[in-house]
């Protein structure tokens, strides 16, 4: 047995979980050329295609690109801070892919690893997170290179697997996908069929091993040659996760913020004194790579890569984490 | 009306040192009495006066402002007012896009021996500006999306790829240059050695203008270049050449003729055969012609607190990623002024007001030199429509100075550049 949804009855829950006051966030049309994961106003600007690929990750409903973290004010010699408590308001996060969502286990670990970020925590117990099986797949993804699938669980209350004529089973996978969906489902004796995904196109413990005694080989330079040192790759990945603190505001007070960063910038790690031990765009790339490859699998055992393919796919100068670990991995 | 009555708007006026502020001065000395509304910020020319200052001064609660300085002629330091004249009058046509108030921005040349004048001028702002009420910035209902013309995307048939290669192989075997800066299956590609010429491809995926490439150090050290251009990428070239950025001599052009890679900017492209590459590879038809700017003309007819709506829609999906930046050929300083934090001018948060800022940044620092290669719309994130910023400063040129960039490489640079007749209506 089974349980199945419709896209219409999908689209109802939508309204209903609005007008609850709920914040749903999904896949939304904003541009002729661009589909990004946002807060919906109305149901009918949920994109249900799975031809449609957002560029961004829903990494953002949590680890919001600009967060306020508390307010101060300056009096005299005194500096007082004015926290602000805000509420925050249900969320429902839909319709994003499994590559995505496997992406917050991932990011749970680094912000209560040594220290519990209480924010990062708050909007992850507020949000119930319902991703849909991928049917396609495009030349980026490499998500069955890292351990996933388009069937993936991993980070998702509740699965829709698309039957292919707008209906959807729902595998509710926790208490919290299983309360929304409550009677919001009907009874079935089919089950919707599995996607195969793309083939198996890296070796994450090739690249793992490469890294580990490579810091040197000029693979590196002549791989960044065509990097512009922006920051798509970073901000578009589901687990990049760097963030700059900034203080905004004048003499007499202002707020202090989070800000996403990205290890491609050049001021990423520039010191106060002019000196920059990343002084070239290749030790910026080959730092992500590290990053995803090497240091945070010895950290905490996991690649830190849901192969989305998002900086692939996204990058202005056609590079992105496939090219560079393919190339690593067949050569 | 009765929310009105008890408001009084806050008016910034920046001042140069040598004639208004003078003028102020004697207005005061003089017992002229006019509102206390106006703060004064004194600077020491209007050719000193950065827009960003503009912006900052909306962004921290001003109802309007006003910029004043000497009158044409009288400057101390001969040419700064001329300057900011004409970088005025190209300000006003982005701001005006922007859906900004435009009765809310002022400008005026007062001499040190009109403080009668000034008493006028700051009067006159004051009621006016009590009569706009409070400025509500960047809130705007947001509009539907606007309905642009639409245009035929034209596609070129590539078929000089291998005499490409050809060309290629024999400028790295010759030893003419020591690398190709080009395009590979995947992207931009740097060809050193000659049996790896056939790399380089011609194909509709030859996006990038890679002239933004020259910038990069690590690129510069590669030796001697030749680099791909199609027409548009072309026109950035003159324009690096016109700034110092590029030895012309020592780069060597390969231009492609294109008749369109299937991107909204090849539309009615004007460039499609490159002028004044070292050898032109291709023989490109001219385009069918259309008036590029009517899709400015679809946003200006929108109201213009609907058009703020709009750009406010636009912005807060802005990621600040950078890759606007990064990715264009003119953007080439060392040190960004979004990265510079002694002091911070513009706020690099992605909240509406720092994206705002930014985006006015970025846009009017192509004002005169943007080429139109519409790389920053293409590799843009989150779909922001760039493209309409660079456009409208690219008509406020033609329009008021008949001058388009990167398009005559003996032209003077136009914001580095001023004439007496600059037209002046707008200013009081």
């Amino acid at each position: 047995m089974s349980e199945i949804i419709a896209q219409d009855a999908l689209r109802a829950c939508v309204s209903e979980w609005l007008a609850a006051g709920k914040c749903v966030a999904g896949p939304r049309q904003v541009s002729w050329n661009r589909v990004l994961y946002s807060y919906l106003k109305k149901p009918e600007e949920l994109l249900l295609d799975s031809e449609a690929r957002p560029v961004n990750s829903i990494k953002e409903f949590f680890f919001p690109k600009h967060e306020k973290l508390y307010g101060y004010k300056i009096e005299g010699n005194d500096v007082r801070l004015t926290e602000t408590a805000e509420a925050l308001p249900e969320q429902v996060i839909l319709g994003g892919r499994p590559c995505d969502a496997a992406a917050l286990p991932i990011l749970d670990h680094v912000f209560n690893w040594d220290y519990k970020d209480s924010q990062y925590n708050a909007r992850r117990a507020a949000a119930t997170i319902v991703t849909i099986a991928c049917a396609t797949h495009d030349d980026a993804c490499f998500c069955t290179s890292v351990g996933l699938a388009p069937t993936a669980e991993s980070g998702s209350d509740a699965l829709l697997v698309p039957f292919g004529d707008g209906s959807y089973e729902v595998r509710c996978l926790t208490e919290k996908g299983k309360a929304l969906f409550a009677g919001k489902t009907e009874q079935s004796d089919k089950t919707a069929p599995a996607h195969a995904g793309p083939e198996k196109k890296i070796d994450a413990a090739k690249v793992e091993a490469f890294a580990r005694d490579h810091f040197e080989d000029p693979f590196w330079k002549e791989h960044a040659l065509a990097c512009l040192g922006c920051g798509v790759c970073a901000y578009n990945c589901p687990t990049c996760h760097c963030f700059d603190i900034v203080d905004e505001g004048n003499a007499a007070g202002g707020e202090r913020a989070r800000n996403w960063d990205s290890c491609q910038f050049s001021l990423f790690t520039q010191h106060a004194s002019g000196h920059n031990p990343r002084a070239s765009q290749f030790n910026r790339q080959r730092q992500r790579v590290y990053h995803k490859f090497r240091i945070y699998p010895e950290k905490f055992g996991e690649t830190l890569c849901t192969g989305c393919g998002a900086c692939t796919r996204n990058c202005p100068a056609g590079l992105g984490i496939l090219g560079i670990a393919t190339e690593i991995s067949h050569g | 009306m009765s929310e009105n009555a008890a408001f009084e708007p806050k008016i910034i006026a920046f001042v140069c040192n040598w004639c208004t502020y003078l003028g102020a001065d004697l207005a005061g000395t003089s017992r002229l009495e006019y509102p206390a509304n106006v703060r004064i910020v004194r600077l020491p020319c209007t050719g000193r006066i950065d827009f960003n200052l503009l912006i900052k001064a909306f962004e921290m609660k001003a109802d309007a402002v006003l910029v004043s300085g000497c009158h044409p002629g009288d400057c101390h330091y001969t040419s700064g007012n001329y300057h900011a004249r004409r970088r005025w009058m190209l300000f006003r046509e982005l701001l005006d896009l922007l859906g900004f108030d435009m009765r809310r921005i002022h400008f005026s040349w007062i001499s040190g021996a009109e403080g009668h004048k000034f008493q006028q001028v700051i009067t006159g702002i004051t009621e006016e500006t009590r009569n706009l009420g409070p400025y509500k910035l960047y809130e705007g209902k947001p509009a539907a999306y606007p309905k642009f013309p639409e245009t035929v995307l034209p596609l070129g048939d590539f078929s000089t790829e291998k005499e490409l290669r050809q060309t290629a192989r024999k400028l790295l075997s010759e030893g003419t240059v020591q690398v190709v800066i080009g395009y590979g299956e995947r992207g931009p590609i740097f060809v050193s050695k000659a049996e790896d010429a056939d790399k380089l491809v011609w194909n509709r995926n030859c996006l990038t203008n890679l002239t933004a490439y020259l910038k990069r150090k690590e690129i510069k050290t590669l030796g001697k270049a030749a680099i791909v251009v199609k027409g548009c990428d072309e026109r950035a070239l003159m324009v690096l050449e016109q700034e110092s950025q590029i030895e012309r001599e020592n780069l060597h052009v390969i231009g492609m003729a294109c008749e369109g890679l299937g991107l909204p900017k090849c539309a009615g492209c004007t460039v499609r055969q490159p002028r004044f590459a070292d050898e032109v590879i291709g023989e490109a038809k001219p385009a069918e012609q259309i008036d590029h700017y009517a899709a400015l003309d679809v946003l200006m007819a929108m109201p213009p607190e609907e058009r703020m709506g709009f750009w406010a829609e636009q912005f807060d999906r802005c990621q600040r990623c950078y890759a606007c930046r990064q990715v264009c050929p003119m953007c080439y300083c060392e040190q960004c002024i979004v990265d510079k934090n002694l002091p911070q001018e513009i706020s690099p948060s992605a909240t509406r007001e720092g994206n705002f800022a930014w985006q006015i940044a970025r846009a009017f620092h192509q004002a005169g030199r943007c080429v139109g290669c519409g790389e920053c719309s293409r590799v843009c994130p989150a779909g922001i429509d760039l493209w309409a910023l660079n456009l409208t400063l690219e008509r406020a040129a033609e329009k008021n100075f008949e001058y388009k960039a990167g398009m005559e490489p003996a032209a003077t640079s136009l914001i580095g550049s001023y004439s007496a007749k600059d037209e002046e209506a707008f200013i009081q």
